[in-house]
């Protein structure tokens, strides 16, 4: 059966029932609606894991990878065809764990795609091992004593890195979410959401109604996007077993840093570049 | 005498691949052919590096024996060189430091010349240009205009300083003659020109590195996207990529790791872009999950696979073809690829352009498996042998799309006739194996490439005979490269030698095409019938050119730069070959011709007459 253009396709779901990655799913296709964004125009390139599993549900084009390696791809889909609307799709795993050292380099690279980080704080599909993102104390069948690191903090990083638009999401708020997605489309630059995900199987902690009594919403306590030390303080914002910390969520920062432009990079995209075999015969002439 | 050998050696950061660049440059433009190798060491400044530089009368694929001239700006280098000079050998260096006893010495100021006449101890490089011109004895005039295209970017100052440096080195070496004669010198006076012949210009040869043809059949291929993370020897091909992004509209990108070099290109690929990345033998060990993907999702990829002695990191900056088995392997599962092993610059050229189009037409990786070697040395070729193939599907904009039978085609963008919106399937089945392509951003199209085993629209599947169907689709694409690659490049001089009653055969791949060829030539003015194959290709295997050509043949062996004998296991596993013996170096420097005739002669055993 062929995939319409109502942004659906013919595979089957195969998520656990309540699983968050749907509310991700469902607030990705509202806001590229939204954007009115033809999906023929749009790649979503995925890792591996059940967040890369958007890419075969989303009725984009799709290219899904590698685990770890959506940003490579990304990067060199985008820089190919600049025409195409690219958007990076990967779990904690992927872009905290296996893919750390690219996550690092697009912050600094600022090329102008979505990245969107699945972040349940669990390894999902090889069956409940720890991520990047598990709190302290978070046991775990490889460690029943509980994770022994601190947990990796994204937002922090990426501000540390010059990240031009670092926002968290929340699965269990679609509307918010949407919007947030809508803005990252819309910047110019590497747009990076950490979206909040509860793990119906294998997360115990971070559940949909613990996530509800923390979360709050930036945008409605008057943060300054634009100041970096204001981001910075929220960024560190986390419970503690002990503390009573709340989550922020929505854009933390956001900066007008020019996007990307590659190296030499031609005037138009290099998939449209006529043949020259003029460049051939007189680079041979510096050789005589 | 039709030949002359010169070594310039210095200290690593005195620029002695420039000296022997404008050294070559100048004597091809003379008419010479020129073959120039580089040894150097793996750190920034100090040590000792050097360049052998043979002219000759005809053309050269080899180091020559002994040099009849030494050039050391370091005085302490000399002592490192008497082994390697010809009785009486004119030995130019520095005034000051001691030297060896009993050597035919010219010690001339030269750093002090670089000071006084380029304004610079760096120019010390230009000094020896213009000492090694009037050795062997041409003018300098041909200098200044090699400068400015060399330098023009620096200014015309730079090309001033380095044309009086080079013109006070010159004439020390004349004066110093004057004064103290009899300095024998071995010039080019006696050697006749085969160049400057009636029709001959300049122009019509060039010297260019193995590393350089490469970028540039490349470039002659419609290449797009180039990646790489620096590593020797791959690190030239990105760097002159580099230089010419912006002429040649290329997207060169330095990554944060070899990983995301291989995946950006994959990226860039898929988009339609013809994409390349680079690296050696320890980048490629971090591509193979990458180069798997490219098979699965059936992505064209070029793979630039630099080989230097391993494991591990082993001699950085040096020669090995240790990587021969590794490459036709490497990667988990099953995929088609193709593997090529060019021998020089001439043939690096077009094992470029064969890769994108072997890449294109099958939608699959592809890799040139070349030697640091090979890379390095500086290659005299004729103009005429750097066509450019396939001019009409290199056209295709890198947008090259397949119709239902495998073929290219070049109307790009277009969606296959009769297709209806949302109905294309990147991987529907055909009998070559190939599906027709299209690209993302076609409208009223879906383009999916899946890692995950997928159905023919690309969505993941668990199905057991989808999965079985899709196994044989992609690995059916080896018979159809296999026969695009053909035969390798055996000359056809080989068949005929193979015919005149050969006894012995004697495989090679990469750069020792150019030892084994003069070492076999030689045995054969001495009466052994012995014949020499190089494999220009190696994946997939030329069974059936090897197969005819053994026919007939008493003994198969081969020479190969590592210590296991890859090669022949190869012969031994695809042609049920039995290897009669190796003659094998796994030191990190290139064969001698000598120690191959030498190690032949012995495997061949006694001339029966």
């Amino acid at each position: 059966m062929p995939d319409t253009n109502a942004w659906a396709t013919s595979a089957e779901k195969t998520w656990c029932e309540g699983c968050g990655n749907f509310g991700i799913l469902n607030a990705l296709r509202a806001a590229l609606v939204a954007a009115k964004l033809e999906p023929s125009q749009v790649v979503v390139v995925g890792g591996i894991g059940q967040s890369g599993k958007v890419t075969q549900y989303l009725g984009a084009n799709f290219l899904h990878g590698l685990h770890g390696r959506a940003l490579p791809h990304a990067l060199g889909v985008k820089l190919a065809n600049p025409g195409l609307k690219v958007i990076a799709v990967g779990g904690d795993g992927d872009m905290y764990g296996e893919g750390g050292n690219h996550l690092l380099h697009a912050f600094r690279r600022n090329l102008d795609i979505v990245c969107l980080v699945h972040n349940n704080g669990v390894y999902g599909l090889t069956k409940g091992q720890a991520a990047p993102t598990s709190g302290p104390g978070f046991a775990t069948k490889n460690r029943p004593m509980g994770t022994l690191v601190p947990a990796f903090n994204p937002l922090a990083a990426g501000l540390a890195m010059g990240g031009s638009f670092i926002a968290r999401g929340f699965a269990g708020d679609l509307k918010h979410l949407t919007r947030l997605i809508g803005d990252a489309l819309k910047h110019k630059g590497f747009g990076f959401i950490d979206i909040l995900q509860p793990c119906v199987t294998f997360n115990h902690v971070n559940t949909f109604a613990w996530y509800r009594e923390r979360v709050y919403d930036l945008a409605l306590e008057g943060h300054d996007t634009s100041d970096a030390d204001a981001a910075r303080a929220r960024a560190l914002e986390w419970p503690t077993e002990t503390g009573d910390a709340r989550i922020p969520t929505g854009i933390l920062y956001r900066s007008r840093r020019a996007a990307y432009e590659s190296c030499g990079r031609p005037g138009k995209p290099v998939v449209r570049l006529k043949y020259d075999l003029g460049v051939v015969k007189r680079a041979l002439g510096d050789f005589e | 005498m039709n030949e002359l050998h010169l070594i310039v050696a210095g200290q690593a950061g005195q620029g002695l691949q420039v000296i022997s660049r404008t050294l070559g440059r100048l004597l091809v433009r003379a008419g010479y052919h020129v073959f120039v190798s580089q040894d150097v060491m793996s750190r920034i400044r100090g040590g000792h590096n050097f360049a052998r530089v043979r002219v000759s009368t005809r053309p050269v694929a080899a180091d020559g024996d002994k040099a009849e001239i030494l050039i050391a700006l370091d005085t302490k280098l000399v002592g490192k060189h008497t082994a390697d000079l010809a009785p009486d050998a004119v030995v130019v260096t520095d005034a000051a430091g001691d030297l060896p006893e009993g050597l035919n010495a010219m010690r001339l100021p030269l750093i002090d010349l670089a000071r006084e006449h380029g304004k610079d101890p760096v120019m010390v490089n230009a000094v020896a240009v213009g000492a090694a011109l009037a050795l062997v004895g041409l003018e300098p005039a041909g200098l200044e205009d090699l400068f400015r295209s060399q330098f023009a970017s620096k200014g015309e100052d730079v090309v001033r300083r380095n044309m009086a440096a080079a013109e006070a080195g010159y004439r020390a070496v004349v004066e110093d003659v004057k004064r103290s004669c009899p300095h024998k010198l071995v010039t080019l006076g006696t050697v006749p020109v085969r160049g400057q012949s009636p029709g001959a210009e300049r122009g019509d040869r060039v010297l260019i590195s193995g590393a350089e043809a490469i970028a540039l059949g490349a470039i002659a291929a419609n290449v797009r996207v180039v990646t790489g993370y620096p590593m020797s020897p791959a690190t030239p091909i990105v760097e002159y990529c580099f230089r010419h992004a912006q002429e040649a509209g290329l997207i060169v990108e330095q990554t944060e790791d070899e990983v995301s070099a291989a995946n950006l290109a994959i990226g860039a690929a898929f988009a339609g872009a013809r994409a390349m990345t680079c690296t050696a033998g320890g980048g490629f060990c971090l591509m193979n999950e990458a180069l798997s993907l490219a098979g699965m999702t059936e992505t064209p990829l070029v793979l630039c696979v630099g080989m230097r002695p391993g494991p591990a990191t082993g001699f950085a900056t040096r020669t090995a073809q240790a990587d021969l088995l590794f490459s036709i392997y490497a990667g988990h599962g099953e995929f088609p690829r193709a593997v090529l092993t060019p021998a020089d610059a001439g043939q690096a050229f077009h094992a470029a352009q064969d890769a994108f189009r072997i890449a294109e037409m099958y939608q699959t990786p592809v890799i040139i498996l070349f030697d640091q070697f090979m890379a390095d040395a500086l290659w005299t070729v004729e103009r005429s042998e750097l066509r450019v193939e396939n001019r009409q599907e290199a056209k295709g904009k890198g947008e090259m799309a397949n119709d239902r039978s495998g073929r290219m085609n070049r109307q790009e963008r277009q969606v296959p006739e009769g297709e209806e919106a949302y109905g294309y399937r990147r991987y529907e089945m055909s009998e070559s194996g190939v599906s027709p392509r299209l690209l993302p951003g076609t409208p009223q199209q879906l383009v999916y490439a899946d890692s995950d085993e997928h159905n023919e629209a690309g969505h993941i599947t668990e199905s057991a005979a989808m999965r079985v169907r899709m196994v044989d689709k992609r690995n059916a694409k080896t018979a159809g490269i296999r026969q695009e690659l053909g035969a390798p490049k055996v000359e056809v001089k080989v068949e005929a030698e193979v015919e005149a009653e050969a006894e012995t055969l004697v495989f090679c791949l990469g750069s020792s095409r150019g030892v084994v060829a003069e070492a076999v030539a030689r045995l054969r003015d001495k009466g052994r019938k012995v014949v020499m194959v190089h494999l220009s290709h190696v994946w997939p295997f030329p069974a059936e050119t090897v197969a005819r050509l053994v026919e007939k043949i008493e003994k198969v062996v081969t020479v190969e730069q590592n210590y296991s004998g890859q090669l022949a296991q190869l012969l031994s596993q695809e042609c049920g070959l039995r290897v009669a013996g190796t003659v094998r170096r796994y030191d990190g420097r290139q064969f001698t011709v000598a120690e191959v005739e030498a190690g032949l002669e012995e495997l061949i055993g006694e001339k029966v007459d």
